[in-house]
């Protein structure tokens, strides 16, 4: 990190420590709502009449509410989601980056009309078919409808990656005799993992934070996910900000760790280009 | 487009054609199970009055003609345009300044492109409830400080103005990011020879910026307004979450109108009814706007 070094890059700015500077007051004042969080989980329960930090409210919170279970029920729904929206989307991708004419237009276009359209509208609607085939208080029944709620993104983040991959690469494995499935399967797929990554990362976060669709779908306790959950013992315990900031950091971690892991690979920027010129 | 012929001569057009559908396939049936069926089905509850569950008599237009006659439908459309407007042109001044700050190098540009992103990453579940602290606790830190500065008691979820201000910044803080990371792809694209030939030239800071990243990004830019446009207007959590569309229903969007009569106020035809009024405006809309995107990406 020596100051000669990073002069000799071709972007270096001519003061690089001001610029850490700026940026860091800017971070500080733009992650405070975040940081707020953490200072008031360390708040004693209103109940325990204690002043000072403790430790003590996590332990509270693990043992005297059913945050864990949500937190399964969450870690579960995601995982089972992510996995599944990332084989829906890349296939479904691949089509809108390598395909031409009329009916890959036609394929965008749905996919970003349907995409515009406000959940509300069909949370109903679906909550009645589910409940006809006995998925609406499921796991599977949210897992279900967030695989196909993250498919626009996901579908355009997979495109946006595919672009990036030369043609010839393919051509190479059509001369050797390979379909245009084995070409996808055998020689694309397996060196898309970072676009992969970065869409399952995308899948994980969306699934993740929801908040709509689990709240008209997720009826009883035991199925209630993470936001359901805290949202409910954030109303039951308006005051006591400890405990509920304490579920906060819980539910906040495993996006934060995930992200934290993976970030090198996350790229969602190229998603314009997906829209364009199909 | 070299490719293309390249596929031609080698595979059969028409196996082509098949396997592109098939890998299509999952996706198509995923969303027309999940998206497109269940907006039929709203279609006919939207010419029902009657229950969640059970549609009641069929009555026409009544529900639509009723929801368009409520001034407080009228109310919520003006706030969408408020809140939709503010989140794309707030989120992406913000976004847009954050991403030139952090393009050169500089010590620990790693750390504040990661630690930017948060408010994007954490749940939105858990931000509402500290800005909740942080703006309605007596004791909390805004509170106080207005207090400090003799300005008295500041509601800022009590009082229908500051509410809605508070709602859409609120909104840019959750979406900035982002619009930082498309607005850094964008910038990536720029060469960086364009800057040094500039510079030579004798082109200042702003003079680079008004005449060479703004019109080369411009195509990027507009994307992404639209994507941002079309996530807010039907963005419910966000505004939900923090007010409820309270205060007076200051705060109270399109879609968290149509939330709450159909889930607080048991209509679910008027409900559906303003929903399917969004969805109406919203295939319009987005025909429009994705011809404009191709167009866009033509010139």
């Amino acid at each position: 990190m020596s100051e000669s070094g990073s002069l000799h890059r071709p972007s270096a700015t001519p003061h690089p420590w001001a610029r850490t500077t700026i940026a860091a007051i800017i971070t500080l004042v733009l992650l405070s709502p975040i940081l707020v969080v953490f200072w008031l989980a360390l708040r004693a329960p209103v109940a325990w009449q204690q002043a000072g930090p403790t430790l003590g409210t996590f332990w509270y919170v693990l043992t005297e509410t059913k945050v864990l279970h949500w937190l399964g029920n969450s870690l579960l729904v995601s995982l089972i989601s992510t996995v599944c929206s990332v084989l829906v989307a890349a296939p479904a991708g691949y089509v809108l980056s390598r395909g031409r004419g009329g009916a890959t237009s036609a394929f965008s276009l749905f996919i970003f009309v349907l995409q515009s359209l406000p959940a509300v509208a069909f949370v109903i609607p679906l909550f009645i078919m589910f409940a006809h085939l006995g998925l609406a208080d499921t796991l599977t029944g949210v897992s279900i409808v967030y695989v196909a709620s993250s498919i626009a993104v996901g579908c355009w983040m997979m495109t946006a990656y595919f672009d990036t991959l030369p043609v010839t690469l393919e051509e190479a494995a059509w001369i050797d005799g390979a379909s245009l499935f084995g070409g996808f399967v055998r020689i694309i797929l397996p060196n898309s993992l970072p676009g992969i990554l970065s869409t399952a990362l995308f899948a994980f976060l969306h699934s993740w934070n929801d908040y709509l669709v689990a709240s008209v779908f997720l009826r009883s306790e035991s199925a209630f996910t993470m936001p359901i959950g805290l949202q409910t013992f954030f109303q039951q315990n308006l005051a006591d900000w400890g405990p509920v900031m304490a579920c906060a950091v819980i539910m906040l971690a495993p996006p934060v760790i995930v992200f934290a892991v993976l970030n090198r690979y996350f790229s969602i920027g190229g998603i314009g280009g997906s829209l364009a010129g199909r | 487009m070299t490719y293309q012929l390249a596929v031609h001569r080698r595979t059969p057009r028409l196996g082509r054609r098949l396997t592109l559908t098939g890998l299509a396939l999952p996706a198509l049936l995923l969303m027309v199970v999940v998206n497109a069926y269940p907006l039929v089905f709203a279609a006919i509850q939207s010419v029902h009055s009657g229950s969640l569950i059970t549609p009641g008599p069929f009555v026409g237009l009544r529900n639509f003609a009723d929801v368009l006659g409520d001034p407080g439908f009228w109310k919520a459309a003006g706030f969408t345009l408020i809140f939709t407007a503010s989140a794309v042109f707030g989120s992406w001044a913000l976004g847009f300044a954050l991403a030139i700050l952090l393009k050169p190098q500089f010590p620990g540009r790693g750390a504040f492109k990661v630690l930017l992103l948060l408010p994007w990453i954490v749940p939105i579940v858990v931000t509402a409830m500290s800005w909740n602290w942080l703006l309605a606790g007596r004791e909390s830190l805004l509170p106080s400080l207005a207090r400090a500065l003799g300005m008295g008691n500041v509601m800022f979820l009590g009082n229908p103005t500051l509410a809605m201000i508070t709602v859409c910044v609120f909104k840019v803080w959750i979406s900035y990011p982002f619009m930082m990371m498309m607005c850094a792809a964008a910038l990536e694209s720029v060469e960086a020879s364009i800057y040094e030939a500039s510079a030579i030239d004798g082109a200042s800071k702003w003079q680079q910026f008004f005449h060479i990243v703004l019109p080369v990004t411009a195509r990027s830019t507009y994307i992404s307004w639209i994507l941002m446009a079309v996530f807010s207007i039907n963005d419910f959590p966000t505004i939900y979450l923090l007010t409820r569309g309270g205060p007076l229903e200051a705060t109270s969007s399109l879609i968290v109108l149509a939330y709450k009569t159909t889930f607080l106020d048991f209509l679910p035809g008027n409900g559906i009814a303003i929903a399917f009024f969004m969805t109406a405006v919203m295939i319009a809309l987005s025909v429009v706007l994705l011809r404009q995107i191709r167009k866009a990406s033509l010139q």
